[in-house]
């Protein structure tokens, strides 16, 4: 006989958990949003505007942060130079971020802030080369963000319409609770980590969106046949079943992802890193949603109909 | 020919199609563009994979409106001149003209004026102080006019018929900005920045004065300068230092509209010069200039900057040079900007995202070994945990993956970083599809069906969660396509088409597999 990781006819209680799973989601989205109260959304050059350059000393040029950050620190027109070890140390890369353009002065006369840094690192540290230079001005920052975020909305509006038509009215919100919950955690769990949110975050962010979706429909999808088949068990059962028959499914298409994510955090280089992250962040917490969010929810609306109906 | 059969051939030229093109973005792009047998396009690499720089160019639109005020404020007080009307004052003030009229009659000569130039709308006028802006369609009109001259010069700078920047993307971007792509490490930024925001005013003016620095020569009129007069300087390119400072008129006596060419060429010791020629006219006007200014020097000014100032020796017309101190790279670019002519309002960079290649071909290494590495590791776990079926699995996979980059490559898409992430996230969840199908027919043998039954009783049952799961997927991929930039656009194309082929593969080539073998055959058990 096969390979089998949940063994058939497996009957987890999983909806007469749904108080405690409501209390830690609760829990777990309060935490989220007190920590962006407390600690703060830490936003990349992406929305925020600024410039970020990667540099790379030459092999054998011996230098830490310290000696960088004064010395950029002492370029005309940047202030306070955030400067960090980027990668491996064998690479001998570092990240320098300030706030402000890249340009002083007019047009015509202004003076590149990224040569000037060049210049005096490579004059007072060792010949270096300049691997990235990204500058975001405050204007396009915002719009970004603007986008972004109505990328968002507009994605969980013309999702609740298909669910509303494909399903039922009443499946629709779960669907969306459980996205907007996954949403709210991972960004949260980023900010009590002290991570940035840049444009890299935002597509995780958007594609946890999706695969969360995709997780919950599957489990309704199974609802919806269930209910037409075991008219005579109340909702709470059909909910269990369901989950039930579409656990295996559930663990082993979590767990394939998770293992391309795993390989892209560990192999993928240090830019994709923070998206893998998230991802993965964003897979387990969306596994869990489907399961103990979205489905509950449904009996909760299903519940509240039915006595409103009496 | 058996409807199977038909299906196995279709869905074999298919793959072979696919693999044929995918395998094209392998083979080096020379010899694909010298053989007939490949295709000439494939994959295109994003700036973040091969490096180069991406430029986000703002244009300062208010700065030509306020032009179009000055213009039009010039032309009237002309014409009203001449009618003998009288005004007190004359001023702009934030993108509107005030013009205050000696009289109540002066006043309604002024708006019978102003509405007949169909330009003008007045707005917030007070007893004889008049106050007009320009109209809706006045303003759009110059937005759009600007954009063009900014974005054909711009273009003429990159795309220059001489230096070039091969495969470089001048368009306009929204409203007000204009998206310069440069690939590759063609060319320094530092240059292609200064390229990009010279803006190419030339003039020559005569020199009345000159000095050292331009306190020296600010100390030679202790009663301050005359008001027609200003100060321009010549600073050193290496340290950024005033080395003359001349008195000049604010008013050119030449500008760079009349060139028609600029040429790099060196002077008896070998030093970069710009050669430059007029047309008829330019020439006309030069050559009396020349002519009425022997043995005075002629300063030749860009952007407000002396570049040099030689001597007069004797009437010059057609032709003239510009030395000063450059070096060849700079006598280069500044023919360049010469050439393509002058910007006609300042541009700004507001975005900057410059990879250097050796980055960009680091992060394609990394992204193919993580793909790499991701889908082997399902393959083999596919054919572990479903036998026979993960091999089906493993086939359906591996199609989906080169029906995506195929796919892809015949699009002519872009792949970028954020791209091979979506790759990767497609590889991981392209399995989902099989993992549904195959564990819905192990339900349906655990419930005691014949492998042929619970075969095709899996795929119906499949279908819709399937397309369901899919489709949403595909729908919230496609908002972020439309609303997206950069790095979310780059993610959303991966997506959507790897959604699509996953689907493909699991409904078609698995299904295909299975009617292949274990087909109509009811005794035979299936590994799964």
């Amino acid at each position: 006989m096969s390979f089998e990781l949940v063994k058939p006819g497996t009957n987890i209680d999983f909806i007469g958990k749904r108080r405690i799973c409501f209390g830690l989601s609760v829990g777990m989205i309060l935490a989220s949003l007190i920590a962006t109260q407390t600690i703060g959304v830490k936003l990349g050059i992406d929305f925020a505007g600024g410039t970020e350059i990667q540099v790379q000393f030459d092999p054998g040029v011996i230098v830490s942060e310290g000696p960088i950050r004064e010395i950029v620190n002492a370029v005309e027109g940047i202030d306070d130079p955030s400067v960090v070890r980027y990668g491996d140390a064998i690479q001998n890369e570092y990240l320098v971020k300030f706030k402000g353009a890249i340009k002083v002065g007019d047009a015509s006369v202004g003076k590149d802030k990224v040569e000037m840094i060049q210049q005096a690192l490579s004059s007072e540290i060792g010949p270096l080369t300049v691997r990235r230079v990204e500058f975001v001005g405050p204007r396009v920052g915002a719009e970004l963000r603007d986008d972004g975020l109505q990328a968002l909305f507009w994605a969980s509006v013309v999702v609740l319409i298909y669910i509303a038509f494909r399903f039922s009215s009443r499946f629709a919100p779960g669907a969306i609770l459980a996205v907007l919950h996954d949403l709210l955690i991972t960004a949260g769990i980023f900010v009590m980590l002290g991570l940035e949110f840049d444009l890299r975050i935002l597509a995780a962010m958007l594609a946890i969106l999706g695969y969360s979706l995709n997780d919950t429909i599957i489990i309704y999808d199974r609802v919806r046949e269930n209910l037409a088949l075991h008219t005579k068990h109340n909702l709470a059962e059909v909910l269990n079943l369901s989950i039930n028959q579409t656990l295996s499914r559930t663990v082993l298409t979590s767990g394939t992802t998770l293992m391309t994510l795993g390989a892209l955090y560990l192999l993928g280089g240090e830019v994709i890193r923070p998206f893998a992250f998230a991802m993965m962040l964003g897979v387990i917490v969306g596994t869990y949603s489907s399961i103990y969010i979205a489905s509950p929810t449904l009996l909760l609306l299903e519940t509240w109909f039915q006595e409103s109906d009496k | 020919m058996s409807s199977l059969n038909v299906r196995i051939v279709l869905v074999g030229a298919l793959v072979l199609l696919f693999s044929f093109i995918t395998a094209s973005n392998f083979i080096d792009k020379e010899q694909r563009l010298a053989s007939p047998f490949w295709p000439d396009n494939g994959l295109r690499l994003g700036l973040d994979l091969q490096g180069g720089i991406h430029w986000v160019v703002g244009v300062e639109l208010d700065v030509a409106i306020q032009h179009e005020l000055e213009f039009q404020r010039d032309g009237m007080a002309n014409f009203l001149e001449e009618d003998g009307v009288v005004l007190t004052s004359k001023r702009l003030e934030e993108g509107r003209l005030i013009l205050v009229a000696g009289s109540d009659e002066d006043a309604a000569k002024i708006r019978d004026y102003a509405s007949k130039t169909g330009i003008l709308n007045e707005e917030g006028s007070e007893g004889n102080e008049l106050s007009f802006v320009l109209t809706d369609d006045w303003t759009r009109e110059i937005r759009e006019r600007t954009m063009a001259q900014v974005l054909e010069v711009l273009r003429r700078r990159i795309d220059d018929p001489v230096r070039g920047i091969p495969d470089s993307v001048v368009t306009r971007q929204g409203k007000d900005r204009v998206l310069v792509q440069i690939p590759g490490g063609q060319i320094d930024r530092g240059r292609a920045a200064k390229l990009l925001k010279s803006t190419g005013f030339l003039e020559f003016k005569i020199v009345l004065d000159s000095a050292g620095s331009e306190q020296a020569l600010l100390e030679k009129y202790p009663n301050g300068l005359p008001e027609d007069q200003m100060i321009a300087t010549e600073t050193d390119a290496e340290s950024n230092q005033v080395v003359v400072a001349y008195l000049v008129r604010k008013t050119p006596d030449l500008t760079g509209d009349y060139l028609v060419d600029a040429r790099v060429g060196f002077d008896q010791r070998q030093r970069s010069l710009v050669n430059f020629t007029f047309n008829a006219e330019g020439g006309r006007i030069f050559g009396d200039l020349t002519e009425a200014n022997i043995q005075k020097p002629l300063a030749i000014i860009l952007d407000n900057n002396v570049y040099s100032a030689p001597m007069i020796q004797s009437r010059i017309s057609m032709r003239g040079q510009i030395t000063g101190r450059f070096t060849s790279q700079d006598a280069a670019d500044l023919a360049v900007v010469l050439r393509a002519g002058s910007l006609s309002v300042p541009v700004v960079i507001e975005e900057e995202r410059t990879i250097g290649p050796a980055l960009g071909q680091d992060s394609i290494d990394q992204g193919a070994l993580a793909c790499a590495v991701g889908f082997a590791l399902i393959l083999v776990f596919a054919v572990i945990y479903y036998r026979m079926s993960g091999v089906y699995a493993a086939v359906a996979l591996t199609t989906n993956l080169v029906l995506l980059i195929g796919l892809m490559s015949l699009f002519e898409a872009t792949l970028t970083l954020p791209g091979i992430a979506g790759l990767v996230l497609t590889v991981g969840m392209a399995v989902d599809a099989n993992v549904i199908i195959f564990e819905r027919i192990r339900e349906e043998l655990r419930l005691g069906k014949s492998v042929r039954a619970a075969i095709a009783k899996g795929f119906e049952k499949a279908r819709w969660t399937i397309l369901d799961a899919n489709i949403t997927t595909l729908v919230t991929a496609l908002v972020l396509f439309e609303y997206g930039t950069g790095p979310i656009k780059g993610f959303a194309v991966t997506l959507s088409i790897g959604i699509v082929t996953s689907v493909f593969a699991a409904l078609v080539v698995t299904r295909l597999m299975f009617e292949i073998y274990p087909g109509s055959r009811t005794s035979i058990e299936l590994s799964i």
